[in-house]
């Protein structure tokens, strides 16, 4: 007799029925709902039996129950047709029916395990497809085969999982990888396979490996054949370098320096340097602000000024990590006089609070279960909820708020005072009860030992929680995440989902990465160093044959479009001035912008450079993530460039770098040396100098004819791509 | 499907009779039932010109009149026959009236939310928010308006913008959701612009070269720029050089496109049909939305007012509470219903004497309707709960009406309407398959409506 929980729900799951698009749907298909891919076994039993009994069910007749009829297109299905008559899905199925549709018996083993085998696998050549065998492990002790009651995805598109099992690779001359996530009631498994082409007379080439991220990197190449590109040059590595640490450009006299000095250990120095300096700073702490929401309209001007430049002392001093995430987690005061606090001023519900946390400090997305089970993580409304309940205490005495728009209750002018309160629990919608307490994050959650709080306040458990320098998942957000800002990608992408159906690309290089941090007492400064000193980070975005197609392996560069704020204080450097921002002193850097002005906000017009920004995907800080920083490129922007108001002022502004170089006595030749030096980083080719003295002739106004070739530099891909 | 309303429709035709309000007549019903399913009565929308009552405009004193509702509830305004056999509109609406045969009408359109932003993002998008708060807000985490997801999944091919939108950002305090392309991305959001249409200078601004920057040294810059371009060969073919050289190029060709700026040069139009429009900000926008949708574009949305507005004669939105010792039944017809009545029939006759009604989908509508009982203001407040949306062209019956409230005008009394379904209809309308999925941030599959689309409205 069949099992309902072990081998009906499997039959609905396997045909698709419970998705989201069909009859898992909160709203369900054709007046049938199920719960969303069956994560609620007794309420879909009850909908079957008691709900649908009537209608869709024949008892006496078994076969001609529509729940039959429908999935096999008998009659119409907006579905299509699921099973055959003939398969497995449709006796399972029919000879429950026909038994009077049971429930399983107290006695009805669980479920308590799932594995795949193998966990990873590498094809070659001609060897195209991949058995894997799920094995389930249930309470009683047994464990069986159950190919045919799991349901298989696989992550990349372009590799199918047969129904049964069975991964198959497309013939290509490219290495194709996947994971492909097995479910099986509510437990997941994960397996990895990747195809390697056959490639004939390949030979594995690479660049001379720095330290153990090349080792990693490039071992992992090897086993996939691909070969990573050359190295950078040096014009190419000190504009990257540059970008990344310092979110400019080299200076001429900085490239030039560079450029001559045939040093050995001229990269590594200069990696040193920038590392110490001012700048770097600056970039960092805009990266911690974009995070942590410090924006104007919830934090006031005063709060901005006060988070930020805490912010940006707690990253001048490279100060642990773990530290400063405690810290925050367990501010309360004043917004005032206690900065910390206005992480929480800026996120006003625990429920924010804890996805907030969870994303920034954990690289979780627990979004999905605020309303259901997490489809493709372990997370339940349980997890969700008790992790939450860390965060229902916090409150805030608004000791004033002056704020312009009554209507607008997002907007508060005035000192706050965050504190706990003494009581204020979170329940679970889906069960009514109050959440116990729980950690998120480790591998084995302590869901058995509730958190006592009675001797201490919960935030502060969860501040030493954080701060604990073995919490493994924290550590490795975050060294995944100073990855990211040098790569463009993590290891696991995005960087705040980790999750066992979104695995590490490259395992064994997260976890050095991961203990290279802890190690490095959790400061930013020694990882970034390690990282930047790879051959790995200094590869060309050139690529060759075997890696053209790769862009999570880390085998080349992959060219981006600046961020908005490199963009204008790229820009501003090479003509000599920078745009306004609202109510900011003038010559201020983008980068260092400490708030965020808001498009839409109403009361005065943005300053130009605050629309730049806006236009080019600086983010508006109501968000934890990274993604809400846009480097798209979008026809406004170009439009922008072409013929909007920010490049157009700027270059014809008396006191830019043009009017100094035409007042100098350099001729043509020498103009244009100088404005290649500080645009591009090098010097012009000669077809570059000819086309340019060729457009300075011809320009009957000496000085629009510079501003057009300006304005050529910082539109070309050379000046508007980090690569 | 298709028939299964019509002969409700029937049904109801017949047992509501002495309320008269309904809008098919029973001869109009047969000729539809005659006429499906053929080939002309499938949607035939190739684009679609979005008018949003921002504020929320009352529905039992416009288009779902309830004449024999008790004292209290009953508008003060009287209902006037309309151009549709049995069917009544508004007194201070009686342009509209003439015009009437052209407009569908979904009476029984409801949602869950109260406050002006959750439901303006509602409207705006046929999804409904996780919160009824006016505190929501624009994040990524929401969905993108209609414009967007056409842009996405049925862009333009014909050199025109897909999406445009103007003249207004709405808002209630922070921006409502739903007027950009949210997780779509930037590059879907709509081309938007907030100048007046009405000002006498109306120009684009992103069609405006800076003084001395003419369309010849836009091209010998673009020329200067290529040379060095050509120096880093293999960056230039990059995913990301390739796509700024694309939009290089659309930006110089749409500086340059005589028919772009011909399609936003309202001085082409006679001055009788711009009296016609009305010298107003909304009217002039109707106008352009007649000459952008002429010249290709796809999706256009004009928003009637900046604020919710409700308490002046001379401007703002349809949020008539009455606050301020104001009196709705003193302000409509002073401002939002003249202004109604001579932009909206001049636009549907304008589009049909130019043979573009039959292709373009006009939809009229706000956040919500308004509370059926007349509050201690004589006014009224916001009510989700039931309220009408009128579509004109693109293969929409004129004259028909779906659905039905009951006898106040509070609840669907038959046929209700979701905001999922009226998603589906748009997107219906427009040959887009709305079970369709996009993905937002979090990798979510979404489909673009969660609803069935009203095809029983189109023949």
């Amino acid at each position: 007799m069949p099992s309902f929980r072990n081998e009906v729900m499997p039959v609905l799951s396997r045909a698709g029925c419970a998705l989201g698009t069909c009859h898992g749907n909160q709203n369900g298909k054709g007046g049938f709902r199920l719960s969303l891919r069956g994560q609620h076994p007794d309420q879909d039993l009850v909908t079957l039996t008691r709900s649908l009994g009537s209608r869709r069910v024949d008892l006496l007749r078994p076969q001609n129950s529509l729940l039959l009829r429908k999935p096999l297109m008998d009659v119409p299905h907006e579905g299509g047709k699921r099973f055959e008559q003939t398969s497995t899905e449709y006796q399972t199925l029919l000879t429950w029916i026909a038994m009077g549709m049971p429930a399983d018996s107290e006695n009805t083993p669980a479920l308590i395990g799932l594995n795949v085998s193998p966990e990873a696998s590498t094809l070659l050549g001609s060897d195209r497809q991949q058995v894997l065998e799920v094995v389930a492990e249930y309470s009683d002790g047994s464990s069986r085969a159950i190919n045919h009651l799991a349901v298989f995805e696989s992550s990349n598109p372009a590799v199918v999982v047969s129904p049964d099992g069975t991964v198959a690779f497309a013939e290509s001359e490219f290495t194709q990888q996947t994971s492909v996530t097995v479910r099986y009631q509510q437990l997941q498994a994960v397996s990895t396979v990747d195809h390697v082409p056959k490639r004939d007379g390949f030979r594995f080439q690479s660049p001379q490996p720095n330290n153990e991220i090349d080792t990693l990197v490039f071992s992992q190449l090897q086993r996939l054949r691909i070969n990573p590109s050359a190295l950078c040059d040096d014009t190419v590595f000190l504009r990257r370098l540059y970008l990344d640490l310092t979110g400019r450009l080299p200076t001429p006299e900085q490239a030039r320096r560079f450029r001559g000095s045939g040093e050995p250990g001229r990269r590594a120095a200069l990696i040193d340097e920038l590392l110490a300096s001012a700048d770097f700073a600056d970039v960092q702490a805009m990266r911690w602000a974009d995070l942590l929401r410090v924006e104007d309209k919830t934090l006031d001007a005063k709060g901005v000024q006060i988070f930020y430049h805490w912010i940006r002392e707690q990253v001048a001093s490279d100060r642990p990590l773990n530290e400063f995430a405690a810290e925050l987690i367990a501010a309360r005061g004043s917004t005032y006089s206690s900065p910390p606090t206005n992480f929480y001023r800026a996120l006003r519900k625990p429920e924010e609070r804890a996805e907030a946390t969870a994303q920034v400090f954990l690289g979780i997305r627990l979004q999905c279960a605020r309303c259901h089970n997490h489809p493709f993580d372990r997370w339940t409304q349980d997890d969700y909820y008790g992790w939450t309940g860390f965060f229902s205490r916090i409150d805030y005495k608004i000791l004033e708020n002056r704020r312009r728009d009554s209507n607008d209750k997002h907007e508060f002018d005035g000192e706050q005072i965050v504190f706990m309160k003494e009581d204020g629990e979170t329940a679970n919608p889906g069960t009514g009860q109050i959440a116990a307490l729980r950690f998120l994050g480790n591998e084995h959650p302590q869901v058995t030992t509730p958190i006592d709080d009675s001797e201490r306040d919960r935030l502060l458990i969860l501040a030493d929680w954080f701060a604990d320098p073995t919490n493994e998942r924290f550590a490795a957000s975050q060294a995944n995440r100073i990855w990211f800002q040098l790569f463009g990608r993590g290891i696991v992408d995005p960087i705040d989902d980790f999750r066992s159906t979104n695995p590490a690309v490259n395992p064994p290089l997260l976890k050095l990465i991961t203990d290279k941090f802890v190690a490095g007492g959790m400061r930013v400064r020694p990882l970034m160093r390690l990282i930047l000193n790879s051959a790995a980070w200094q590869l060309a975005s050139d690529e060759n044959e075997t890696n053209q197609f790769d862009q999570t392996l880390f085998s080349h560069a992959i060219p981006v479009r600046l961020s908005a704020e490199q963009m204008v204080d790229s820009i501003s450097q090479v003509i000599g001035v920078t745009p306004a921002f609202g109510g900011q002193p003038a010559g201020l850097r983008a980068a260092q912008l400490p708030g965020v002005r808001n498009g839409g906000h109403r009361y005065s017009a943005p300053e130009i450079g605050d629309r730049f920004l806006r236009l080019f995907g600086k983010p508006d800080r109501l968000q934890t993530c990274e993604c809400e920083r846009s480097t798209e490129t979008t026809l406004a922007q170009t439009m922008e460039l072409v013929s909007g108001e920010m490049l157009s002022q700027l270059l014809q502004q008396q006191t830019n770098r043009l009017s100094a170089l035409m007042a100098s006595d350099a001729d043509h030749r020498q103009l244009i040396q100088e404005l290649w030096w500080a645009a591009l980083t090098r010097a012009p080719t000669e077809a570059e100098v000819d086309a340019m003295l060729a457009h300075l002739q011809s320009s009957a106004d000496l000085r629009q004819a510079l501003e057009d070739i300006i304005w050529a530099l910082v539109n070309s891909n050379e000046f508007l791509i980090r690569r | 499907m298709q028939h299964k309303s019509i002969s409700l429709s029937r049904r109801a035709l017949l047992s509501v009779g002495g309320q008269g309000l309904l809008g098919m007549t029973l001869p109009k019903l047969l000729q539809a039932e005659e006429q499906s399913p053929s080939a002309d009565s499938r949607p035939r929308a190739k684009r679609v010109i979005f008018l949003f009552q921002w504020g929320g405009p009352s529905h039992v004193d416009t288009f779902d009149m309830k004449p024999d509702a008790p004292d209290g509830y009953r508008s003060l305004y009287k209902p006037v026959s309309a151009s549709v056999p049995g069917m009544h509109v508004c007194e201070h609406l009686p342009r509209m009236a003439q015009v009437m045969h052209h407009f569908a009408q979904l009476r029984t359109v409801h949602h869950g939310m109260n406050n002006h932003n959750s439901a303006g993002y509602t409207a705006l998008t046929g999804v409904e928010p996780p919160i009824d708060d006016q505190r929501l807000r624009e994040s990524l985490d929401l969905f993108p308006g209609y414009g967007s997801v056409v842009d996405t999944v049925a862009p333009n091919t014909n050199g025109m913008p897909t999406y445009v939108s103007y003249p207004h950002q709405i808002a209630d305090g922070s921006t409502t959701p739903g007027q950009r392309a949210s997780f779509l991305g930037k590059q879907h959001d709509p081309l938007f612009f907030q100048d007046d249409p009405n000002a006498p200078d109306f120009s684009l601004p992103q069609l405006s070269l800076p003084q001395n920057l003419s369309l010849d040294r836009l091209s010998s810059r673009r020329g200067l720029q290529q040379i060095i371009n050509r120096q880093t060969a293999q960056l230039e073919e990059s995913a990301v050089a390739q796509g700024l050289n694309s939009f290089y190029s659309r930006s110089l060709e749409m500086l340059g496109s005589r028919q772009i700026r011909a399609a936003f040069d309202l001085s082409e139009e006679p001055q009788v049909l711009r009296d016609a429009y009305g010298r107003t900000t909304y009217g002039q926008g109707c106008l352009l939305a007649r000459r952008l949708v002429e010249h290709g574009v796809k999706f256009v949305s004009v928003y009637f007012s900046r604020s919710i507005g409700g308490r002046s004669k001379t401007d703002g939105g349809w949020d008539t509470h009455g606050f301020d010792d104001t009196r709705m039944y003193e302000i409509l017809p002073e401002w939002h219903l003249p202004l109604t009545d001579q932009t909206l029939p001049t636009l549907v006759q304008d589009l049909s004497d130019r043979g573009l009604l039959d292709e373009t989908l006009v939809v009229w509508m706000g956040e919500f309707g308004r509370t059926p009982k007349i509050n201690k203001n004589v006014s009224r407040d916001h009510w989700p709960q039931c309220y009408t949306v009128l579509m004109a062209g693109g293969g929409v019956t004129g004259g028909a009406v779906y659905g039905a409230s009951d006898r106040y005008g509070a609840v669907p009394d038959r046929d209700p309407v979701t905001m999922g379904d009226l998603a589906a209809t748009l997107y219906h309308a427009l040959g887009i398959d709305h079970t369709m999925e996009v993905h937002d941030n979090l990798n979510r599959p979404l489909p673009l409506a969660r609803g069935r689309a009203i095809s029983e409205i189109f023949g």
